[in-house]
């Protein structure tokens, strides 16, 4: 199959007010792809998508369609449709109305209608619907309708705002599952924003992370989880320590860096220099034991249970905030409370990232609020 | 959750601009509002520093009309009728309607629709009418004095309901009482039944509930009811006609007369925007007190 | 749900007010049956005289006449050109929005007397007759702010992600009103003018000033309270009385049909949530 570009963001900057919210972001989406676009609330995400569908036009740069560009039409004369957050179905009209919406202003009726509209509610699994109103609804099939009423459509991009986050748990996980299934069975581009890494790892293609404006990586789930690019990305794609380090002495991909007072052989696998540099571990590569056998020394804060292990928070001599380990666990838990522990972990399994323009003020509580 | 909701809704909003001009949608009914409002008002603000001559007015300008409204003793006299008429119906309205409202609200549980309607449904019973009525109510011979005298408690018919500020205070009350209790109500609205109860858990009797949990809650709808109310009382000019009498009688019918009856513009206007300077100043103070009380916006969060 | 409390005090509040406000106004159309003139206890019993005689009479049909077509303009004009105010004021910049408001707002806190008395004077100076037309034009300024408030409350409460959705949909901004916007809001807006109806119906304080030699329903009221003791006044009371609230059950059906699978339709009393 010919891969192509369906949909390209060409430096693409936003203010509101004196407001950066997009800061010249470029992206190309290929044909078929499902992108999340991740980050906190605030980071720029859904003001993409937003200029995407075109309710907002970018203070700088271009939105290409197919090769057309598009930047400056009008919401209702581009060839994308969008899923919003709740639904937005519309209040007075059924579940068949809703869907035959977009055909209706576009003039399509009788037996193409008719198909297509049964086609969209087969897809999503809700035949039978078609004469309940939306609030006769749950919410996950609300989100059905509304993915139903923007596929009916066949847009070139279906866009999708956090579709999931006003719902339940259980209910998302099932309809992570129903969209994947949807994606599959259309073949069709999305475009889908959340702020729940989870939900990205388990969706995408390939997920673009978000932070302040900018994008921090582009990649797919499994290089973003083991390959972050930027401490930002590493505590925000799944959990991870992120340790102020110096590094004391590099050589290819090793490198000696001062941490808590002891010296540490670490892997690097860019480029760094004598100098302060962030070290970013995730907490399941860290390794306790109670025995005195070099490594940090640390004492336990906090232990939890996890199902299939303990996760603990381990304060370190030296280090500002306190290390956050996983640890597997088959019977009862290893270590308790008070206990004074060794903290270590293999050389390759941590990355080491110098300091950069854009991370050298990052702040290990920025994400707080992220789920 | 409420997070994600305000910070999804402020862009939509922000990118709800793709329309073309949506102000211009807005232009005929403000052209209207210019020129049949704010022109008239403006033109009458002239006429107050105008010389008067029978239904018309002369130049040059003058603060004759502002000096003869100041000064003359009647004026005066009015300005304190309508003055008390106004606070006492003003604050006899909030005072009612507060524990209606609280009782719609927090206690009326499937009554509640059923009696706001009643109460709501007595505010389009024609104004006139109410006046009529308190005037067959509480006449020398009207059905109050008849009531009681066919009754045998009475012989000789109670003089002072009628044609006084009593009558013109009762009267006025009856037209802006169910006004105050749906302003009121939508005040008592927002507030949660839990944050009484949290009051009531944390040990507050029905005294203090109200003073520090209801009455700041519910301030800044109570204050401004109260001073619409003061403003519309006070100005009134038709009811004092008819159930004042001398004793009751207020400036607005003074001023009415001053146009209609002694076709003095400038005097009329000059007493129409003394009225309406102590109406701003009312407004303002209003403000200015809900603001240093940090009461004028609640948000409640939910 | 609601949690209901035992409050005593403010239940009996509720009740004596509710009484002190129905008992003049049931005086008003119990007297309207009387049989003879009089307008006092005892009652003697009841009749429809008075309502024959004021049915027939041409003067009570003119001012009737009068007061519908007056009403029924001034509604029509609040309905088409407050709708479009309102829908033009929440789209348009927020620094554009505050003073436009406060425009269409200010005729509320105003006492009808000064809105009357200027307009008399701006209409003497023009030199325009006082008609039926002045008084339009007045009631409208009067009217105006009310629809202008219920029509903003409920295009305010629409989720703006359905007119997006519509528009992202390909309808363009006349389609997005008339097929969203439009169907979502026109119980509320209906209602607005049937109030609309009913408040230029009753209006008196500021018709005073800007009639010409005709009469609408509460002049003729008014010139028959200022003479004496008439009994036909209990009737034309209380046929304007059952007009404008009959009005105003309509507009509480239209906007109970709006609260329609909302939960609470108390909130429907509010006119869409306006004051």
């Amino acid at each position: 199959m010919n891969v192509q570009t369906r949909l390209s963001i060409e430096g693409v900057t936003h203010r509101f007010g004196r407001v950066t919210a997009l800061d010249s972001v470029s992206l190309a989406i290929e044909e078929g792809e499902l992108v999340t676009l991740l980050g906190p609330s605030g980071c720029g995400k859904t003001t993409l998508l937003r200029i995407i569908a075109g309710f907002i036009n970018p203070s700088e740069g271009r939105v290409v369609v197919e090769g057309r560009d598009v930047t400056g039409v009008p919401p209702h004369k581009r060839p994308v449709n969008m899923v919003f957050q709740r639904a937005a179905l519309f209040p007075h009209l059924d579940v068949r109305a809703n869907v035959a919406f977009g055909l209706q202003v576009a003039g399509i009726r009788g037996e193409e209608a008719d198909g297509r509209i049964a086609e969209a509610l087969r897809l999503v699994r809700l035949e039978g619907y078609e004469q309940r109103r939306a609030h006769e609804l749950s919410g996950g099939q609300m989100q059905r309708v509304a993915l139903a009423r923007a596929l009916v459509n066949r847009p070139r991009v279906l866009l999708l705002d956090e579709p999931l986050s006003a719902l339940d748990l259980k209910i998302r996980l099932e309809m992570e599952v129903e969209l994947r299934r949807v994606h599959r069975e259309t073949g069709a581009t999305f475009v889908y924003v959340t702020h729940d890494q989870r939900e990205a790892l388990a969706l995408s293609d390939r997920i673009v992370v978000f932070d302040n404006g900018h994008i921090e990586q582009v990649g797919s789930p499994d290089e973003i989880y083991h390959a972050p690019a930027s401490p930002f990305a590493a505590r925000f794609v799944g959990d991870a320590n992120v340790i102020a380090v110096d590094v004391v002495s590099a050589q290819g991909d090793r490198a000696v860096v001062a941490v808590g007072g002891i010296h540490l052989d670490v892997a690097s696998r860019v480029e760094v220099g004598a100098g302060p540099a962030w070290l970013v571990l995730r907490p399941e590569v860290v390794r306790l034991s109670s025995a005195h056998n070099g490594g940090l020394r640390g004492l336990v804060l906090d232990s939890a249970f996890r199902g299939t292990g303990f996760s603990y928070r381990v304060q370190i001599d030296g280090l500002a905030e306190p290390m956050k380990a996983e640890i597997a666990a088959e019977h009862g838990a290893p270590f308790s409370v008070g206990d004074d522990v060794s903290v270590m972990w293999e050389s390759s399994s941590c990355r080491l990232m110098p300091h950069t323009a854009t991370n050298v003020d990052y702040h290990q509580s920025d994400n707080e609020s992220a789920d | 959750m409420t997070a994600v909701e305000q910070s999804s809704r402020t862009p939509a909003r922000e990118g709800s601009r793709f329309h073309v001009g949506p102000a211009a949608l807005a232009i005929p009914a403000a052209l209207w509002m210019v020129v049949f409002f704010a022109a008239p008002l403006l033109l009458f603000f002239v006429y107050s520093f105008l010389t008067a001559r029978l239904y018309a007015v002369s130049g040059p300008l003058t603060l004759e009309a502002y000096r003869d409204a100041l000064t003359t003793h009647i004026n005066a006299t009015l300005a304190l009728n309508s003055l008390v008429v106004g606070i006492s119906v003003a604050a006899t309205t909030v005072v009612v309607a507060l524990p209606i409202a609280y009782w719609l609200r927090f206690a009326a549980g499937r009554w509640e629709t059923v009696v706001l309607f009643l109460i709501t449904a007595t505010f389009f019973a024609s104004y006139l009418v109410r006046i009529y009525a308190w005037r067959s109510i509480l006449g020398d011979n009207g059905l109050l004095n008849s009531g009681l005298k066919s009754l045998g408690i009475l012989d000789q018919p109670l003089g002072f309901v009628l044609y006084n500020r009593f009558a013109v205070t009762v009267a006025l009350v009856h037209i802006f009482l169910p006004y105050v209790v749906l302003v009121l109500y939508a005040g008592f609205r927002p507030i949660s039944p839990a944050l009484v109860e949290a009051s009531q858990d944390l040990g507050a009797n029905a005294v203090t509930r109200w003073r520090k949990v209801i009455l700041p809650l519910v301030a800044a709808p109570a204050a401004t009811s109260f001073v619409l109310v003061f403003v519309l009382a006070a100005a009134d000019y038709v009811t004092p006609q008819f159930l004042g009498g001398t004793d009751g009688a207020m400036l607005g019918v003074r001023i009415q007369t001053a146009l209609t009856g002694a076709g003095n513009w400038p005097l009329g206007a000059a007493l129409s925007f003394l009225m309406l300077a102590t109406f701003v100043a009312c407004y303002a103070l209003t403000l200015l007190l809900l603001r240093s009380l940090r009461l004028d916006r609640v948000r409640f969060v939910s | 749900m609601s949690v209901t409390q035992r409050s005593p005090v403010t239940f009996v509040v509720t009740i004596l007010a509710l009484v002190f406000l129905y008992v003049p106004l049931a005086v008003v159309v119990l007297f309207s049956f009387h049989a003879t003139g009089a307008l006092s206890f005892p009652f003697t019993g009841f009749s429809f005289r008075w309502y024959e005689e004021t049915l027939s009479s041409p003067e009570f049909r003119a001012a009737l006449w009068n007061s519908t077509v007056v009403a029924l303009s001034v509604s029509f004009f609040t309905l088409i050109l407050g709708t479009m105010a309102a829908y033009g004021l929440m789209r348009c910049r927020p620094r554009l929005r505050a003073p436009l408001a406060a425009l269409f707002f200010l005729p509320i806190t105003l006492p009808g007397l000064f809105v009357g008395i200027s307009l008399l004077v701006y209409f003497a100076r023009l030199g325009v007759q006082l008609s039926f037309a002045t008084v339009a034009i007045a009631h409208f300024v009067f009217v105006f702010p009310y629809f202008f408030l219920i029509a903003t409350a409920a295009l305010d409460r629409l989720d703006p992600a359905l007119e997006e959705a519509a528009s992202d949909l390909g309808a363009s901004p006349g389609t997005v009103f008339r097929k969203v916007t439009l169907p979502q809001v026109w119980p509320i807006l209906a209602a607005a003018t049937a109030l609309s109806f009913a408040l230029s119906f009753d209006e008196f304080i500021i018709t005073f000033f800007v009639i010409g030699p005709d009469s609408t329903l509460p002049m003729f009221i008014f010139s028959k309270l200022r003479r004496t003791v008439d009994p036909s006044i209990n009737v034309v009371s209380t046929l304007l009385m059952a007009i404008t609230l009959a009005l105003w059950a309509v507009a509480f059906i239209f906007v109970l049909r709006a609260a329609r699978g909302r939960a609470r339709r108390a909130d429907a009393l509010l006119l869409g949530g306006a004051s």
